[in-house]
């Protein structure tokens, strides 16, 4: 498309547009609308794992002051969109389709939500809540993955279509592995993680009239939400409204509907009165997904010169028993390095768990963690540097697709990151670096995630006073989707950004999609690129028609703002004021609504943004402690539209990924099915003293076959292969290769 | 084992007998709850939310963000869930409501504490800055400012007990040094990982000499 | 949380009155008002002991006496604290984050329970919680539990950190109750679950914690409070070690050792220290003493690296008293 544009303009760092109101604490959150008459709704979860409830006992509970109701399977009101979805399906263990809740009683998983207190006030729910007693036929329940890993399946998925990224896949020779002069073969544990996001999930549900329902939650999506719930309770989707203008992150628990928004919706229709649900913090680990427990095993071969000669990978991943869950955690494996054998095998394995979704890098950083490492073990097997290693497999195209590149610089990432990390000072042999008592590291890892884009459209309006106003339905769980977008729109006609506004988080706005998979920019930075050429298409008749030929051979790309005219590139004397033309035309604003769609590129072209993470790590050897001093962060992301926000959301990735590599770990005792790890004080996530500086570096050249924005895509990145690369560091520190995360302290000792 | 996984009874919960014990309290203490048992009375003959309420309640004074408030709260009411839900002051949030993550995090006579686990009760009389309470007009406080520039935050969920917690850590004398305040900050969470740039935020109000 | 009533005590001989019924105490309230959230602790009245006068820190007689309501941070940060004892500085700060400080009491420090999660979790058995129903971590998921001092009933561990500074300062616990004042060497405070685990300490259910006494002692200058956890900071122990030396050159006259995160107390080592004493400050002596400490530890499924790790925080924690490091 229009490639000199970017040549001739920059984006520069601009403050967060929406910064004001999230330091004064006026960035209003999904619990924080206070609604007449609002009522508070507490989920009571189950307590066994498996099983079918025999009673529910809440006379106490609806006894209690200030209690409305107690909702559960029997006494809900009649969801229409329940018996359209038919029976629940525990056969075949996968497929299967989202818990409905209070549907039966049916337990798929401990603290499945199987009854809803509502009350007057939080306390009164919350207190009702512990006097509702269930008794239960208890069933023998399965989720000990490692003793069920024997009963994995493919997944129905990659059953139906055989070019399914789930299904199986053999490239050249199965058996090449076997006779490779050097050998490698490993098995890798990630553990299940928490996306634990600050914000707890809530809802606060209103039914304006009996058909028209509004619900204030924290979603990735809006419009995806407002077809839930419209075919839920089969009304039509326009009287669906759903906002979610902040988010206080989600890293992928927004991509779903859960239950507990089903629940607040009921609660709101049962006692006629807006209902506000937020979960605990516990419920953050039972009732909206995880990152699932995933064992991959590879064997990896390859020649004395460093050629790959064959990579076998295969991965289980946990699902629950009613619903399938799949991600494509093998794809790096299949087309990042020039191995010419590559064999990948995906399977799931259902357990009386709740389903998991996406988390931040999804299965991608899972499979990355495998792979990376496994690079570096196969680097030490044969002696070389990792990077060298890497090198000598570089691929300049899709060896999976076959297919060229669209763009693909990460020589660039491998030179600027050896830099700034200090790779110099690494020692091939483990052990060598010593800093006082702490033994020192380094490590790297690369990851990619594909260019994703998806349908968009923003509906942008201009006032005389030169203010630009856009809409658009998109969510922004906080990488600064608005502050990009108004980056877009001022890269695109030269008004300044304090005189750009774009609003999100409302099915009311143009659609979008989810705000997910890496796409935000890429899909609906283009729709703001169309949607302000359309402005200046009008501007430009108005100008011919007014003021002569010089604006009437014009093309949108020639004419720019500034200070409230408008300016035909070249050509200085060639300006018109704004407001004039507009009085001229006797109009007060102009507007353009425009979508923007991927284009066929992707049949052509491998779309990918690539990223490469460089750390270096302290290891005390006596007490097993680690601390990473030093992250490297290099991206092939395309365009970087925002730096600032962008520099932070690859810091935010580096950040999860620490939590990856050392510290998260939900841990449940099986005898239970319960997690015992289950609150910030004994799931660890980073904390400030975890995290050290973190240095970004953006390759920053546009890839305008992915997108007229010429962006790739950075949430993703920022955490696939960041875990990979600090184990490896702790590798190159002590010796120890430690391949079931996290890597905490007990995991070092003895070195 | 069958046993456990059926409901299990918290540490003690007849607490009726006690509750009838209370009207008889020794004079010595200072008495300023209302027996619930009359409430569930209050309940139970429908006298209807508002009248039920007024059993429950406690009368607390305290002054939030330099404003007297005269309030009604039950003793089990948070100071969090009574800034949030009462005072609809929404800008201290709830993260974990154990203590564990700092997002709740505001001021009681001038030092950091979490208001999830401050009984809105045992305030009275004190003093409370929140969030809302930090700019002078439209005038940012220099932590604000510095958030914004050093982009300390990016879902802004914990951003408000980040600054809070940041202007303590200051006058507290914590952060004479990146480790220093890295340490101290340590009890405030942010998930999205915005770490490195709320420290270079506090070490740029302490090196300009600014205090709360 | 159950609605409960509330009262504020204006002098100790009240609060210690009001003490019957299922009433509890409150002061920072950052452990009970988190167990009650979650329906752990169930009190029917909370007595308010905010007002009494026990916050302030003084030197008298060759002792430092420190009112049970003092601050946790106002203890770490306090000069006479830093001066004589910095070692309870150092142990405070390795706990919790700075707002608990900010409202945690050196009392409450000693009161608070176990994090032990099926402590914690009511759908789960807990002999402490829920006397007779069991013990979850014993055949459960222990990696965090307790190496000594174990019964059948319950391996939790004692989750404070200042209390390891205490117990190795031989500091003394003052109580009040209805016959008066009792004093309580720190050591005998905590107890052992046996076959009580619902008991943590020897406090009387009518008696209050009026202060602490920590003795003058020679250790101000080589003391070192080393914690291991699983985060850099705002964890609970996997192990800490409290250690204070009083050298005389290069040799060890007298030694203090205690550790945190492996036992239902804090729990000290005097046949280590015994060692320790008379010998040079080298690290094979500190070796042979982590060895002598570590006796008698017994591990369970997933703590196992605890008996590894244990002497190991013990020789770093010498070390750096030592000034070795």
């Amino acid at each position: 498309m229009n490639e000199a544009f970017f040549d001739k303009k920059e984006y520069k760092p601009l403050d967060r547009v929406d910064g004001r109101l999230k330091v004064t604490g006026a960035a209003k959150y999904s619990a924080e609308y206070a609604l007449p008459n609002m009522a508070y709704g507490v989920l009571v979860g189950s307590r066994i794992a498996k099983g079918t409830i025999k009673s529910i006992d809440s006379k106490a509970a609806e006894r209690a002051p200030g209690v409305l109701a107690v909702i559960s399977h029997l006494n809900v009101i009649k969801i229409p969109g329940y018996a359209a979805r038919g029976v629940h399906p525990s056969e075949p263990p996968t497929g299967g389709q989202p818990l409905r809740v209070f549907y039966d009683n049916k337990v798929y998983s401990n603290d499945q939500p199987i009854a809803i207190v509502v009350a007057t006030s939080l306390e009164k729910a919350q207190y009702g809540a512990s006097l509702v007693k269930v008794q239960y036929d208890q069933q023998e329940h399965q989720t000990d993955f490692e003793a069920n890993a024997k009963n994995a399946v493919i997944a129905a998925a990659a059953k139906k279509n055989p070019k399914s990224p789930t299904a199986d896949y053999d490239r050249g020779q199965t058996d090449a592995f076997e006779t490779a002069p050097f050998r490698i073969e490993a098995e890798y544990v990630l553990p299940t993680e928490m996306h634990n996001p600050m914000e707890l999930q809530a809802i606060t549900a209103h039914w304006e009239a009996d058909d028209r329902l509004t619900i204030y939650d924290k979603v990735q999506g809006t419009k995806t939400t407002q077809k839930t719930f419209a075919k839920e309770w089969d009304v039509p989707e326009q009287n669906v409204k759903v906002i979610a203008t902040f988010v206080g992150g989600a890293f992928g628990n927004g991509l779903h509907s859960w239950p507990h928004e089903s629940a607040a919706i009921i609660a709101a229709k049962q006692v006629k009165r807006p209902v506000k649900v937020v979960l605990t913090r516990e419920q953050m680990f039972t009732m909206v997904g995880y990152r699932p427990r995933t064992w991959q095993k590879i064997q990896m071969g390859a020649a004395k010169d460093g050629k790959l000669v064959a990579i076998n990978h295969h991965s289980i991943g946990q699902t629950s028993t009613y619903e399938e869950f799949t991600e494509t955690t093998l794809m790096q494996t299949r087309m990042m390095y020039a191995s010419p054998n590559v064999s990948t095998r995906y399977r799931l394995l259902p357990l009386n768990v709740a389903t998991p979704i996406w988390m931040r890098g999804p299965g991608e950083a899972t499979g990355a963690f495998a792979l990376e490492s496994a690079m570096d073990e196969m680097a030490h097997a044969i002696g070389m540097d990792p990077i060298e290693f890497r090198l000598a497999n570089y691929t300049e195209t899709d060896p999976d697709k076959n297919m060229p590149w669209s763009t693909k610089y990460m020589r660039e990432c491998y030179e600027e990151g050896k830099k700034r990390i200090g790779w110099e000072n690494r020692k091939l042999k483990p052990g060598s670096v010593r800093d006082g008592e702490w033994l020192v590291g380094y490590g790297m890892g690369t990851g990619t995630f594909g260019a994703n884009r998806g349908p968009a459209t923003v509906k942008a309006e201009l006032d005389l006073e030169g203010n630009l106003v856009m809409h658009c339905a998109i969510t922004d769980i906080g990488p600064g989707t608005a502050t990009a977008m108004v980056q877009v729109a001022s890269n695109t006609t030269g008004i300044a950004p304090e005189k750009i506004t774009f609003h999100l988080g409302s099915s009311e706005f143009p659609n979008a999609g989810l705000q997910g998979g890496s796409s935000t920019v890429n899909s609906v930075g283009p729709a703001v690129q169309a949607a302000c050429n359309a402005l200046k298409e009008q501007l430009i008749t108005m100008a011919a028609a007014k003021s002569g030929p010089d604006f009437g051979a014009a093309k949108p790309d020639d004419i720019m703002f500034e200070k409230g005219e408008i300016q035909l590139s070249g050509k200085s004397s060639a300006k018109l004021k704004l407001s004039d033309l507009f009085k001229q035309n006797n109009i007060q604003k102009i507007e353009a609504t425009q979508e923007s769609k991927p284009s066929e590129n992707g049949k052509k072209y491998s779309m990918n943004a690539f990223s490469m993470h460089f750390a270096m790590v302290h290891v005390h050897p006596f007490t097993g402690q680690v601390r990473v001093k030093k992250i490297v962060c290099c991206a092939d992301a395309g365009t970087i539209v925002s730096p600032k926000t962008a520099e932070s959301q690859m810091i935010g990735g580096a950040t999860g990924g620490i939590g990856m590599a050392l510290t998260e770990d939900a841990v449940m005792d099986h005898r239970f099915g319960r997690y015992v790890t289950k609150d910030f004080g004994d799931y660890h996530v980073p904390v400030h003293a975890d995290v050290p500086d973190i240095d970004v570096y953006f390759v920053n050249k546009p890839d305008l076959l992915a997108d007229p924005v010429g962006s790739k895509g950075l949430g993703e990145i920022a955490i696939i292969g960041v875990a990979p690369a600090i184990a490896n560091a702790v590798f190159n520190a002590t010796g120890k290769r430690v391949r079931h995360l996290p890597i905490t302290p007990d995991k070092l000792l003895g070195l | 084992m069958d046993k456990y996984k059926s409901d299990i009874k918290p540490e003690k919960e007849d607490h009726h007998e006690s509750r009838r014990d209370f009207l008889k309290t020794s004079s010595i203490l200072t008495a300023i709850a209302v027996a619930p048992a009359t409430v569930a009375k209050a309940a139970e003959y429908n006298l209807g939310e508002k009248i039920s309420a007024a059993f429950e309640t406690t009368p607390v004074n305290l002054t939030v963000n330099g404003v007297k408030k005269q309030l009604a709260v039950e003793p089990r009411s948070t100071l969090l869930d009574v800034l949030r839900e009462q005072l609809d002051l929404t800008g201290t949030k709830k993260g974990c409501d154990y203590g564990q993550c700092g997002a709740c995090t505001v001021h009681v006579n001038g030092q950091r504490v979490l208001s999830c686990l401050s009984l809105a009760v045992m305030q009275e009389g004190k003093q409370v800055t929140t969030i809302e309470g930090l700019a002078k007009g439209d005038e940012l406080h220099p932590m604000q400012k510095a958030f914004i520039k050093h982009d300390g935050f990016q879902c802004g969920y914990c951003t408000p007990g980040q600054i809070m917690s940041g202007i303590a850590c200051i006058n507290e004398g914590h952060a004479d040094s990146k480790e220093d305040i890295k340490e101290f900050m340590s009890g405030n969470i942010c998930r999205c990982g915005a770490y490195p740039n709320i420290v270079k935020a506090i070490q740029e109000v302490k090196n300009g000499g600014q205090r709360s | 949380m159950i609605q409960f009533q509330y009262e504020r005590a204006s002098t100790a001989k009240a609060a210690v009155s009001a003490l019957a019924n299922n009433a509890k105490i409150i002061a920072g309230g950052t452990n009970l008002v988190d167990l009650m959230k979650r329906n752990v602790m169930a009190p029917a009245k909370l007595i308010d002991i905010n007002s009494l006068p026990l916050r302030s820190i003084e030197q008298q007689n060759g002792k430092m006496i420190i009112g049970a309501l003092a601050l946790n941070s106002q203890v770490a940060d306090d000069k006479l604290v830093l001066e004589k004892h910095p070692l309870l500085s150092k142990a405070l700060n390795a706990g919790a984050s700075a707002q608990i400080r900010n409202m945690a009491t050196v009392g409450g420090n000693m009161m608070q329970r176990t994090r032990c999660s099926y402590f914690y979790d009511t759908a789960l058995p807990c002999n402490k919680r829920e006397p007779g129903s069991g013990c979850g971590a014993l055949e459960g998921v222990n990696r965090m539990h307790a190496i000594f001092g174990t019964s059948d009933k319950c391996i939790a561990v004692h989750p404070s950190d200042m209390c390891v500074a205490l117990v190795a300062l031989d500091a003394i616990v003052v109580v009040s109750g209805p016959k008066g004042e009792r004093r309580i060497p720190f050591d005998d405070f905590h107890r052992l679950p046996g076959s009580q685990p619902e008991k943590d300490n020897t406090l009387q259910k009518d008696e209050l914690i009026i202060s602490v006494e920590i003795p003058d002692n020679t250790f101000s200058k080589n003391c070192h409070y080393f914690k291991v956890r699983d985060r850099t900071s705002y964890a609970f122990a996997l192990v800490s070690v409290a250690a204070a030396l009083d050298l005389d050159g290069k040799n060890i006259k007298e030694a203090r050792l205690a550790m945190g995160g492996v036992a239902h107390k804090p729990w000290r080592l005097k046949e280590a220290e015994k060692a320790l004493a008379g010998k040079p400050a080298t690290e094979e002596t500190f070796r042979q003493a982590a060895e002598i400490a570590m006796q008698g530890a017994k591990a369970f499924k997933h703590n196992a690296f605890k008996l590894k790790l244990g002497p190991n925080v013990i020789v770093e924690a010498l070390k750096n008293a030592a000034g070795l490091v």
